[in-house]
């Protein structure tokens, strides 16, 4: 069983909503969903619209090929019926006109139930539930669970939607076991709070900004603090001033405001102040297109800052992922002292993702602070693996971090020897932190064949769904950018026979960095970059 | 006690002469004076500086620092105090470094009343750089990025400083040591943003000092109430940093008052985050 379901009408209208709720609805029922979110720049009026998939197998991405529209107004109507099936039908209220509209009165439902416009889309939701043979009490369990003490009100309209006459039914089996059905932004919000995060700062900017709502949200049940500075170079500072006095900050940003943090990116450098950036990507350069996404900002994550410094940066294929690998980027950050930048974009911040199971982290959430410091403690001391062990003011002996050039105890130097000196202990972390993430998966390989897809990040979720229709071919997706796997990366190409690129940018820049890693060309490039991701049949078009 | 230790081994490289010596004096009785009243911790203490010559003062003190980038004292400052709380955090800056590079951190902590100190090293010059005018370089200044005289006003801190809110606004002046000590101390100890303008001449690239000693007063002495946020302002208009041959020069505490600071709006601050303990239970956490 495989249904796509579009929800489409103005902002304002509640259309994430609804979707993101029909998905939970589907998801407890132990179905796997996608949702995908789709919207202009505007508060009120404009085109929104999502389109939820639905399946009894995995799914990570749609297709434009619609069994159900759910118009809130004729403008999705006439914007999206030609991607309609043909046995599909069109679910909206009375005012609309297609030849495929099934119509609900919803204006006087509602006045007979002296109810908002709002709640039109709680009857929408509860047609198609009821449509698909949900049973009613599962829904209004999901609803119970939604919407806490304000539950009430969503159940009657739901209950009166299950009174209404279904126009035909079409009941699919409900699964044992439910779906866990989270977005990538809630995902990077949860594994912040997994790992232990003290303190958030960001300035808003979408896509980003969902995880500063989600955190801000979740400060009294798990004793976090959000901040909102007067902008990202205060933002960055300051949770630079907050680590460096030990506690565990994130900031989140999108390129334009990550483009301000670059030299307090630099100063992570070489202060080595533990610190983690989530960098969610939208279409640029500039101002581009705000709420639409790219993968464009790679190398700019791969090379912010001045001066030459170890970071990691490590790029989530999808919200399980964004989970996991954004506990393990406060467990990197801490341990190396170093930046770490979780690389995400607006596809994978803001689409849900449904899984079966969520596997426990692979590492463990610590601060690696010494908590019992000598007296001649030395903020920066000269050790094997790069890492100088770290404690913070207020214990006892004087802790110190300087942007300036440093020798162990922290006091500025330009003598030759000490800046040399300082420089590897800075660049031996690279390799140290190589050996530790070669046991976190850098790579991931799916699927069986001797042609490969290579990718990163959000681009995952269609490559996995496009492998069903594609025989004979593997994918490789590369999660650590930096330190880049290139040992492994030039194994899997180099077993291959043909070798197709695919990136949600104009320039192919995993490709560039793989070149430059293991002197590969890949000539082979699936590029799209008008803000929107891949629908898995475009890439299958274009390798056959 | 009075030989609290507060040096380093590193070599002072400030031209000989120059004022900044006389606040690195003044900041260290201020802090001496402050642990002996059991006002304050050595340990408990962080001071945080900007680039520029006052920035150097981080390695002349045996204290927690930060040596941060130009004109980002006050978020790092800011952001050291929301990272534990029980720290007492000073800022050093130069006028460039917080006039100009971190103009909006400077109104916006005014504003928002995070309870750190701010103090600027105000020479009204770049000199690091070798002496291209700041925001309150006077009108006329020629340096080596203005041959034909710097072409606009300068901006009068203490007037923005009280404009945008903030609890504590005092000047004073590197030529009047003892001054400096005191206010500085009053400047520590008060809860809520307190900002220090230190008139400091350079005696390399701009060398106020016989312009200053001529004309400086102290407010204390003419019983200025500093409650008073009417009078804080006029005595802030009566210099405006150019260097005009009329204007009298108050030094002093301009204004004084306690409010809500940043960090006591926020219910989580009750202790350094680092003893914080949290056990995360994964299904709970996704409500699953």
């Amino acid at each position: 069983m495989r249904k796509t379901i579009l929800i489409g009408g103005k902002a304002g209208q509640g259309i994430a909503m609804t979707s993101t709720l029909l998905g939970k609805i589907f998801a407890n029922a132990g179905f796997y969903v996608f949702n995908y979110r789709d919207y202009p720049s505007l508060i009120r009026g404009g085109h929104n619209f999502n389109v939820l998939a639905i399946s009894d197998s995995p799914v990570f991405s749609f297709e434009k090929d619609y069994d159900i529209i759910v118009a809130l107004d004729q403008n999705t109507i006439n914007k999206h019926k030609k991607y309609l099936k043909k046995q599909g039908f069109i679910l909206g209220g009375k005012a609309l006109k297609s030849q495929k509209l099934i119509s609900l009165d919803l204006e006087r439902i509602l006045s007979a139930m002296r109810l908002p416009p709002i709640f039109g889309n709680n009857i929408l939701i509860g047609y198609i539930a009821h449509y698909f043979g949900l049973p009613l009490a599962d829904v209004l369990r999901v609803i119970r669970r939604e919407f806490g003490e304000k539950a009430d009100v969503v159940s009657k309209s739901i209950e009166f939607a299950y009174g209404i006459k279904l126009h035909h039914q079409e009941k699919v089996r409900k699964k044992r076991k439910k779906k866990y059905f989270f977005s990538g932004n809630e995902a990077i919000g949860l594994g912040a709070i997994a790992a232990g995060i003290d303190i958030y700062f960001a300035y808003p900017m979408t896509p980003a900004t969902p995880v500063l709502h989600y955190l801000a949200k979740k400060q009294k049940e798990h004793n976090l603090l959000v901040v909102q500075p007067e902008n990202e170079i205060a933002v960055i500072n300051a949770a630079l001033g907050a680590s460096f006095a030990g506690a565990k900050t994130m900031v989140g940003t999108s390129g334009g405001g990550f483009c301000l943090m670059a030299e307090a990116c630099s100063l992570q450098g070489m202060s080595e102040v533990p610190l983690v950036v989530y960098l969610a990507q939208r279409t640029g350069p500039s101002t581009g297109v705000p709420t639409y996404t790219t993968q464009g900002d790679l190398k700019f994550a791969l090379n912010v800052g001045h001066g030459e410094f170890p970071r990691i940066v490590v790029a989530p294929g999808d919200a399980k992922e964004a989970f996991l690998r954004t506990i393990e980027a406060f467990y990197l950050s801490q341990k190396y002292r170093t930046l770490v930048i979780i690389l995400g974009d607006k596809h994978l911040g803001e689409s849900h993702f449904s899984f079966d199971e969520i596997e426990k982290p692979r590492v463990k959430s610590r601060d690696f602070l010494i908590k019992n410091p000598s007296p001649d403690y030395k903020s920066y001391k000269i050790t094997k693996d790069g890492v100088s062990p770290r404690t913070v003011p207020g214990i006892g002996p004087t802790v110190r971090a300087s942007g300036y050039e440093h020798d162990e105890e922290g006091i500025t130097t330009e003598e030759e020897f000490k800046v040399s000196q300082m420089t590897e202990k800075r660049l031996r972390k690279i390799e140290s932190i190589r050996k530790e993430i070669a046991r976190l998966d850098p790579i991931k390989v799916y699927g069986r064949g001797e042609n490969l897809i290579v990718s990163w990040g959000s681009t995952k979720g269609a490559i996995i769904d496009s492998l069903k229709k594609l025989k004979g071919f593997r994918f490789l997706q590369i999660i650590y950018l930096e330190p880049f796997p290139w040992l492994q990366v030039e194994r899997e190409i180099k077993k291959a026979k043909r070798v197709f690129l695919v990136e949600n940018n104009a320039t192919g820049l995993l490709g560039k960095v793989i070149r430059e890693q293991t002197g590969i060309l890949i000539k082979r490039k699936i590029l799209k970059y008008n803000g929107r991701p891949f629908y898995p049949s475009e890439i299958i078009k274009k390798i056959k | 006690m009075k030989n609290l230790n507060l040096q380093t081994k590193a070599q002072n490289t400030w031209c000989p002469g120059c004022f900044n010596f006389v606040i690195l004096w003044a900041f260290q009785e201020a802090i001496r004076e402050l642990i002996k009243e059991r006002k304050l911790q050595k340990k408990n203490l962080v001071v945080v500086t900007g680039i520029g010559c006052h920035g150097k003062i981080y390695d002349y003190l045996d204290l927690n620092g930060f040596y941060t980038l130009h004109g980002r004292v006050i978020p790092t400052a800011v952001g050291i105090k929301l990272g534990n709380p029980e720290l007492t955090v000073v800022g050093f800056g130069g006028d460039g470094d917080t006039f100009a590079e971190g103009i909006a951190h400077f109104l916006h902590a005014c504003n928002t009343n995070p309870d750190i100190t701010m103090l600027v090293h105000d020479n009204q010059v770049f000199a690091l750089t070798t002496g291209q005018m700041t925001p309150t370089t006077e009108k006329e200044y020629k340096g080596p990025s203005s041959p034909e005289g710097k072409k606009t006003n300068p901006i009068n801190p203490i007037t923005l400083a009280l404009a945008a809110g903030a609890s504590f606004v005092a000047r004073s002046s590197a030529t009047h040591k003892q001054h400096l000590k005191r206010i500085l101390k009053e400047a520590i100890v008060h809860k809520g943003f307190s900002f220090v303008d230190i008139l400091q001449p350079c005696i390399t690239f701009h060398n106020t000092a016989p312009y200053l000693s001529k004309r400086i007063y102290d407010l204390k002495k003419e019983r200025h109430n500093p409650r008073s946020f009417d009078l804080a302002f006029q005595k802030a208009l009566e210099w405006n940093y150019s260097l005009d041959q009329k204007s009298r020069i108050p030094i002093g505490i301009f204004y004084k008052k306690r409010r809500e600071t940043f960090e006591e709006g926020f219910f989580q601050l009750k202790k350094p985050w680092y003893q914080v303990q949290r056990k995360v239970n994964y299904r709970k956490l996704f409500h699953h």
